[in-house]
C-alpha cells in the first residue's frame, strides 16, 4: 500500500535520511524502531509531505505522494498522529476532533464520526468542551489519535504514542491501536519502546543514524541478538 | 463643565474605540496566524475610504451597495498582496523580517499611488445618515450611532465565524500549529491569504465608515495604523479580546483627554496609558496569545 523507494531527506544542509526504503502492506501493523535522532520522525514527516525528499519516491497504492502538496496527503487517506501530539492547545477537545474531519467529504458526516470516536474514547466525550491544552498527557494522546481517526484514514501513522505516559495509560492506548487495526486500518507505528511495539507489529524496521539497518517479522526481531542488546536491554 | 458634554465625549470615544477595535483585530489576526506585523494595514483602510469616495462620486450607487463593494474589493487586494508579496518571502531561513519590510514597501507604494492618482487634496464625504440623536441634553450624530451598531455587529459576526465555522476553526488551527493543521488537510497557504484578505476587509470597512468623520487623504491610514498598533500592544498581541477591549479603552481615554485637557494632548495621554499598562502587565491586558 505504502512504499518508500531510496528516500533521502534533509533539514537545510543536515541530511537526516539516507536511502530509506520500506513498504507497508494493506492491513499490516508495521513498526519503525530506533534511538532518538535515528530518523523515525523524519520518515513520517516525509510521508506526510511536511518534508520533501531530496531523492527517491513515496508511493501510495502505486501513485506518487511526494509530488503532491502536503495538505492533500490527508485526503489520500493518511492519518498522522505527530510526535508530542501537536494538539490545537487553545481549542476545545471537540474543536480539535472536528479539525480532523476538515476535508469537505468528511465534514458532511462529522457528527456521526464524532460519536464513533467518543465511543472509542469515552474520556474525550466527558472532556469535549475542555481546552486541549489543559488535558492530561494520556487524554492528549487520545485526543490526537481521535483527531486522526476523524479523517477515517486507511493508513494511520503514530509517532511515539507511549511517550511520557503512565504504564496503564500506555496499555490502554495500545489496546486502542490494536482495535483500530482490527477495524481494517493499516498501521505504521514509530516507537522507542521496542518491546511494546514488536508485541503488536507484524513486521518491523530498525533505523540507525538515518538508515534502515534491519528489517524482519516482529517475532524475528524480538529474537534478534542486535535488537535484544540495543533496544530491548536484554 | 456640563455633565452631558462628558457623556457625549464618552460616546464619541466609544465610536472611535469601535473603529480602533476593528483595525486592531485585523492586525491581531495576521499577527496570530502569520506571526508578522502588517505595515500596509493602514493603506487597506485608505483604499476603503477612497474606494467609497470614488464610487459615490462616479456611480451614485446607494451606500448599501457601495460599502460592500469596497469591502469585497479590498478583501481581494489583501488576498493578492499576501499571495504576491508575502508568501514568496515566508519560510526563508534568515529572511524573517523580509515579509514585514515588504508590507512597509507596499504601504509606501500605495500612499504615493493615491497621491499621484488622486492628488493631495483632502476629500470629504457626507455622513451616511443625517441628523442627530438627542437623549435629553446628550446629542450624538446618527452616523456615529450607526458606526457603533455596525462595528458591534461586525465584531460579533467575526468572532462567531472564527468560533463556529469550518473555515474559521481552520484559521485558528493554522494560527496555533501550522504543521498539525497541514496534517488535517488544511491548506495553510490558502488560509494565510484568506487571513490577509479578511484583515484587509475589516480595515476597509473601518475606512468607509470613518471617511465622513475624518475625511479622505493618501495619509489617512498612516495615523490610524499607529493607534492600531498601540491597541494591539495594550490588549496583548494576537489576542482578539485584547484588541476589542484595548480599542474601546483607548478611544474613550482619548476622547476624555480632549475635553479634560486639549486635543493636542490626546496622543500623549494614549501613550501614557500604554506605558502604564505595560508597566503592570508587560504582555498587555490579555497577554500575548494565540487564536
Amino acid at each position: 500500500m505504502l512504499a518508500l523507494e531510496s528516500v533521502d531527506a534533509a533539514y537545510g544542509d543536515a541530511q537526516a535520511l539516507w536511502d530509506v526504503s520500506l513498504t507497508v502492506g494493506r492491513g499490516e501493523i508495521v513498526t519503525l524502531l530506533g534511538a532518538n535522532g535515528a530518523g523515525k520522525t523524519t520518515t513520517l514527516r516525509t510521508i506526510s509531505g511536511l518534508l520533501r525528499p531530496r531523492r527517491g519516491r513515496v508511493l501510495l497504492d502505486g501513485k506518487r505522494l511526494d509530488t503532491r502538496p502536503a495538505h492533500e496527503v490527508a485526503a489520500a487517506g493518511i492519518g498522522h498522529v505527530p510526535e508530542a501530539r501537536r494538539l490545537f492547545a487553545n481549542m476545545t477537545v471537540r474543536e480539535n476532533l472536528l479539525m480532523g474531519a476538515f476535508r469537505a467529504e468528511r465534514w458532511a458526516d462529522r457528527e456521526a464520526t464524532l460519536e464513533r470516536v467518543f465511543e472509542t474514547f469515552p474520556r474525550l466525550a466527558e472532556r469535549r468542551h475542555q481546552l486541549a491544552g489543559t488535558l492530561s498527557g494520556g487524554e492528549q494522546q487520545m485526543c490526537a489519535i481521535g483527531r486522526a481517526l476523524m479523517g477515517r484514514p486507511s493508513l494511520l501513522m503514530l509517532d511515539e504514542p507511549s511517550l511520557g505516559l503512565a504504564p496503564n495509560v500506555v496499555d490502554l492506548i495500545f489496546d486502542i491501536i490494536r482495535q483500530v487495526a482490527q477495524g481494517g486500518v493499516t498501521i505504521l507505528l514509530v516507537e522507542q519502546n521496542a518491546h511494546l511495539a514488536l508485541e503488536i507489529a507484524d513486521r518491523g524496521y530498525v533505523m540507525e543514524t538515518g538508515r534502515i539497518v534491519l528489517e524482519g517479522a516482529g517475532r524475528d526481531l524480538l529474537e534478534d541478538a542486535h535488537v535484544r542488546r540495543a533496544y530491548l536491554g536484554l | 463643565m456640563p455633565w452631558f458634554i462628558v457623556v457625549e465625549q464618552i460616546l464619541n470615544g466609544l465610536v472611535l474605540g469601535a473603529i480602533y477595535a476593528i483595525m486592531a483585530s485585523g492586525l491581531s489576526l495576521i499577527w496570530g496566524s502569520l506571526k508578522m506585523l502588517n505595515f500596509a494595514h493602514g493603506e487597506f483602510y485608505m483604499l476603503g475610504g477612497y474606494g467609497l469616495y470614488l464610487l459615490l462620486l462616479y456611480t451614485g450607487l446607494p451606500l448599501g451597495v457601495a460599502v460592500p463593494i469596497c469591502v469585497a474589493a479590498v478583501y481581494l487586494a489583501g488576498w493578492l498582496v499576501e499571495r504576491a508579496f508575502v508568501q514568496p518571502l515566508l519560510d526563508k531561513p534568515g529572511w524573517d523580517v523580509s515579509p514585514l519590510i515588504a508590507t512597509l514597501g507596499i504601504s509606501i507604494v500605495l500612499q504615493n499611488l493615491a497621491l499621484r492618482l488622486l492628488g493631495e487634496r483632502i476629500q470629504s464625504l457626507p455622513y451616511f445618515v443625517e441628523g442627530t440623536l438627542a437623549l435629553g441634553s446628550v446629542r450624538i450624530a446618527w452616523h456615529r450611532v450607526l458606526i457603533l451598531l455596525v462595528s458591534g455587529l461586525v465584531i460579533a459576526a467575526f468572532v462567531s465565524i472564527l468560533k463556529t465555522t469550518r473555515l474559521g476553526m481552520a484559521l485558528r488551527a493554522t494560527a496555533q500549529d501550522r504543521d498539525a493543521a497541514t496534517l488535517q488537510g488544511i491548506n495553510v497557504r490558502g488560509v494565510y491569504a484568506m487571513t490577509f484578505g479578511l484583515s484587509a476587509a475589516l480595515a476597509a470597512l473601518a475606512g468607509t465608515m470613518l471617511a465622513p468623520i475624518f475625511s479622505v487623504s493618501p495619509w489617512m491610514g498612516a495615523a490610524l495604523l499607529g493607534k492600531a498598533f498601540v491597541v494591539c500592544v495594550l490588549g496583548g498581541l494576537g489576542s482578539l479580546e485584547g484588541a476589542i477591549l484595548g480599542g474601546v479603552i483607548l478611544g474613550t481615554v482619548e476622547s476624555l483627554a480632549v475635553v479634560l485637557w486639549s486635543s493636542e494632548w490626546k496622543d500623549v495621554v494614549s501613550f501614557i496609558v500604554l506605558i502604564g499598562v505595560l508597566w503592570v502587565r508587560p504582555a498587555g491586558l490579555f497577554g500575548t496569545r494565540e487564536w
